[in-house]
């Protein structure tokens, strides 16, 4: 898996490429890479999951984290361009009821001026 | 008007007030606005009292009940014209109306007094053929003396209550209470001039002549009426209510129900009653006092004067000297409290004192009844209605100030007269009176008291009203939404199909068995529809591996299924089959049979031999295999696991697993945590992972662990450790927090959020130092509700960091009411909206004493 980050109008959009998965020896989660912008006071979040195939329980794991680190600092933490697979998903164990959950990145960046 | 910057500087530094520069101008009209509403009126009080003097001091009371008894139409009147004109159209109106009727007045007492000159004289307005009128004014002698007392106490409720109706539409609550010390200076000052004016004055001029000044005052008093509504929008935000008035017809009975169907409207009522009763009362022992020791009323009248301007004067005094110092340093409550506690104590001493001393004894109580009225108990009386909602503010406003006050005062006189004739006061010496008096009045300044108490009670929960949660805690949030040890098992498990099919079944069968099998996921793991194959199956199954056994679909579908499997799983022979596969499958290669091995083993019963195979398999290079491992220890929760689950702490990929395992160990794994997060040899990855562990076990136990590591933990440690102690806290409300033991760390984080703002922030060279300061604010608040009403706190923060200018207002007001002096000296700096160098001199000053003497 590899994760590129990038800032559009202030909403740090995290690329996400290949699986989130234990297997994958990473140097630095995701949910430390959240955080340490949370630390430097960034509060919209946003994953690009287009290129993203699977998720395993750690991948849930980190997401909800970043998902709590978020709200919690009163920021706002989405998802989008999520495959239909993972949707179906995350639809029966009922995350979407918690996720923002986008069809697409200008969806989702128009969200953030809606609220 | 001079620069805004200067006014500015010259009221905070004059007016012993909190004036911010974007509402100089405002807060300026305002003290203007009450500056010329009191001079004006201390040129018509004197006046009223030298006519009121002149008549038999017998009817005393009667003046006060009749005012008592008219009040109530005039509100109901008042009420009327604010809901129907626009305010600033109202205001104006019945400044013009009071002018027209001074000049009445005057007209009427000057020819009065020319008719009653021994030698008659025709007054010079004859002329125009108004004999007959003056005839009538004669002969009706002294009716207009009543009206003119009636018409004084109209003018000051009504100019009073518009004022301060004028400063809640122009300043919001948290505004007002920093700027009211400088109205109040602005109404003292006034009275002082008026008064002044008329004892220079009255001599030349007659006490009649002196009415035709208020006129000219008054259309100054309109001009500042413009300029305060000008003013109005740049001081409201977007959370300004509508200057216009309700459209709803609001009358008498509507104002008296608005007050009836709100608790606290009520027991303000009452305590406003109270206070107004005991000080009636008071000033009928004053009166019974001054008239037993002036025979003449030339003498009585010079001494009114004298008290009254030594009244104001030192009301003045009082005022710049401690109201602001008391609302500031001990809030509400004290402030509340100074004038019933001394008024208690001063009329309790009558009872005790010789007859020679009551005239000293007298002007002390009345005096002191009369100061803090004016200064302290003015300030606060304005404060209990800032947070009643707009809509029904006006409303009661109204009725207390204007009908329960003069009520009160009606009960006062008629509670006199009552006392008077019963107890045959004509028959009895000065200081019985006085005594029988102070015994009527002892009673109600208690009650003043208890209700003080009561309503002090009501005030926070009133301001909290306004104040909503801007977001759920998102821990919460997914608790309630999300079964997250579900949704971990079924991601594993169809993570799992594409590794191995026995694991795969082996995580179908244990969500069965744990009873998560639901219908929708039975019908995603097993439906042999079509459409679902189609849509979920083959997409997410499309990896690859072992083929199912034919009818897996139906097995898993069938309720005996389970009950079947877990026979044989319990039956001996496969247990003592399975106990020598596990140990020789604990030292394979294979990745996926270690996994497949660390699965079962939470599917079997914890004997010897599995537990010592879950032992090396919780050691696994794999992170794959150490998270089944760590599942299985979670499930059999042996003590020897403890360790290992531990050290899994330190590898990011395995601490979600490990956080989970060990908090399912819940208290028994409480030692073992406290160890490790105190064992500064381990890694630091191992400690910071702890504290969410002891956060979800939620113990008090777990609690005391944390906060003990708190006060000694580095800053690495910090956000991990407070995090923890606000999860137990929201989630565990019985857990108790020592305050002795919270508070210094909250100093700490204080004096570290000041540290950070005055050495980084404020050069504004570091571009991550905003960002620090705003997560140690967070902390503050975090550790802020263990020893405080949790919600009100949340609030409160949430509020502060993305509510409109007006919530953010009221939580610095339920702060205000929640924090000790000290706590507020040093973290309101960091809250509120102060220029930068405003704030730092005030955060050197707070950091400077934070803290000392205490733990």
């Amino acid at each position: 898996m590899t994760i590129a980050t990038r800032d559009t109008d202030g909403v740090v959009i995290f690329d996400i490429t290949g699986e989130i998965r234990r297997s994958d020896n990473m140097e630095t989660t995701l949910h430390h890479l959240v955080k340490s912008h949370l630390d430097r006071g960034k509060r919209r979040i946003m994953l690009n999951l287009e290129k993203v195939d699977f998720i395993d329980s750690f991948g849930v794991g980190e997401i909800l984290a970043s998902y709590i680190s978020t709200q919690n600092l009163g920021g706002r933490f989405k998802l989008f361009s999520i495959s239909k697979k993972l949707l179906l998903i995350f639809q029966i164990t009922m995350l979407t009821k918690v996720l923002d959950i986008y069809e697409d990145e200008g969806c989702a960046l128009r969200s953030f001026e809606q609220a | 008007m001079p620069d805004d910057g200067r006014l500015n500087r010259f009221l905070n530094r004059f007016g012993f007030a909190d004036v911010r520069v974007p509402e100089t101008r405002a807060v300026s009209y305002l003290f203007a606005l009450f500056f010329l509403t009191t001079f004006s009126f201390y040129i018509i009080k004197p006046v009223k009292e030298t006519f009121l003097i002149g008549v038999t001091p017998a009817w005393w009371p009667y003046a006060d009940l009749a005012t008592a008894l008219l009040i109530g139409f005039v509100v109901a009147l008042n009420a009327r014209l604010l809901n129907r004109l626009p305010r600033r159209a109202y205001l104006t109106g019945t400044v013009l109306f009071f002018a027209a009727c001074l000049f009445v007045f005057w007209y009427v007492f000057d020819a009065a007094l020319q008719l009653q000159i021994r030698t008659p004289v025709i007054h010079s307005s004859a002329i125009f053929g108004v004999i007959p009128f003056q005839v009538a004014v004669r002969n009706i002698w002294p009716l207009p003396v009543f009206a003119f007392s009636f018409f004084s106490d109209v003018f000051i409720a009504m100019s009073v209550t518009q004022f301060w109706i004028a400063v809640n539409d122009t300043l919001d609550p948290y505004q007002a209470k920093r700027t009211v010390g400088l109205f109040v200076s602005g109404g003292l000052l006034g009275g002082i001039a008026g008064a002044l004016l008329t004892s220079l004055l009255v001599r030349v001029v007659g006490p009649e002549n002196l009415l035709l000044a208020c006129p000219g005052i008054l259309l100054v008093v309109l001009a500042a009426v413009r300029l305060v509504y000008g003013e109005q929008k740049k001081h409201r935000g977007e959370a300004e209510p509508s200057a216009s008035p309700p459209k709803a017809r609001v009358g008498y009975l509507e104002s008296f129900g608005a007050v009836r169907r709100n608790r606290y409207l009520l027991l303000l009522a009452g305590l406003l009653a109270s206070a107004m009763v005991a000080g009636s009362l008071i000033n009928y022992q004053f009166k019974i006092v001054v008239k037993s020791v002036f025979a003449s009323s030339v003498d009585r009248t010079s001494f009114l004067g004298s008290f009254f301007f030594a009244i104001l004067v030192l009301s003045t005094l009082f005022h710049l000297a401690a109201t602001r110092l008391v609302l500031k340093n001990f809030g509400i409550r004290l402030a509340l409290l100074v004038a019933p506690v001394v008024l208690l104590l001063g009329s309790l001493s009558v009872f005790l004192l010789p007859a020679g001393a009551l005239m000293a004894w007298a002007s002390l109580v009345r005096g002191g009844d009369k100061i803090f009225d004016n200064t302290i108990g003015q300030s606060v009386r304005e404060l209990l209605y800032i947070p009643v909602p707009d809509e029904i503010k006006y409303k009661a406003k109204i009725f207390i100030d204007m009908f329960v006050n003069k009520f009160a005062v009606g009960l006062g006189a008629g509670l006199f007269l009552l006392l008077y004739h019963a107890s045959r006061f004509a028959y009895k010496a000065e200081p019985a009176q006085v005594r029988e008096v102070g015994v009527l009045a002892v009673a109600f300044i208690a009650l003043w008291m208890v209700l003080t108490g009561v309503v002090y009670g009501e005030y926070p929960s009133v301001v909290k009203k306004d104040l909503a949660r801007k977001w759920k805690d998102a821990d919460k949030v997914v608790e309630e939404s999300v079964d997250v040890d579900v949704t971990r098992r079924v991601f594993d498990t169809v993570q799992s199909r594409e590794r191995s099919a026995t694991l795969y079944v082996m995580n179908v069968f244990d969500l069965m068995r744990r009873g998560r099998l639901s219908p929708e996921l039975k019908e995603l793991l097993g439906s042999q529809r079509d459409e679902l194959r189609a849509r979920s199956m083959d997409c997410l199954f499309d990896v690859g591996g072992e083929v199912f056994f034919q009818g897996f679909e139906e097995a898993i579908a069938d309720e005996d299924f389970g009950k079947e499997v877990e026979k044989v799983i319990q039956s001996d022979d496969y247990k003592a089959l399975m106990e020598g596969r596990l140990e020789t499958v604990a030292g394979s290669a294979s990745e996926i049979e270690r996994m497949e091995a660390a699965r079962l083993i939470g599917m079997m019963d914890p004997t010897p031999r599995a537990m010592r195979v879950l032992s090396v398999l919780l050691q696994d290079p794999s992170s794959e295999v150490a998270t089944y491992a760590l599942d299985s220890a979670a499930i059999h929760r042996r003590k020897e696991h403890i360790p290992l689950a531990l050290s899994q702490l330190s590898n990011p990929l395995t601490c979600q697993g490990a956080q989970a395992a060990l908090a399912a160990y819940g208290p028994a794994a409480e030692e073992a945590l406290r160890a490790a997060l105190q064992d500064e040899d381990l890694p630091p990855g191992v400690r910071r992972a702890i504290p969410d562990v002891l956060g979800r076990i939620g113990t008090q136990r777990g609690a005391d662990i944390l906060l003990a590591e708190l006060g000694r933990c580095g800053e690495d440690m910090e956000p991990e450790i407070v995090g923890a102690l606000y999860r137990i806290r929201s989630a565990r409300p019985g857990v108790l927090f020592k305050e002795k033991k919270v508070r210094p760390e909250i100093l700490r984080l204080v004096r570290k959020a000041g540290e950070i703002f005055l050495e980084r922030v404020l050069d504004g060279q570091d571009p991550g130092a905003t960002a620090a300061l705003d997560l140690h604010v967070k902390r503050i608040f975090d550790l802020l509700t263990l020893v405080q009403p949790a919600e009100d706190v949340v609030k409160a923060y949430q509020n502060i960091l993305q509510g409109t200018k007006r919530s953010v207002d009221y939580s610095l007001e339920l702060l205000d009411n929640l924090l000790d002096r000290e706590l507020k000296r040093a973290l309101f700096p960091l809250l509120e909206d102060l220029p930068p160098e405003d704030r730092s001199v005030r955060l050197r000053k707070a950091l400077r004493g934070l803290g000392r003497g205490r733990g």
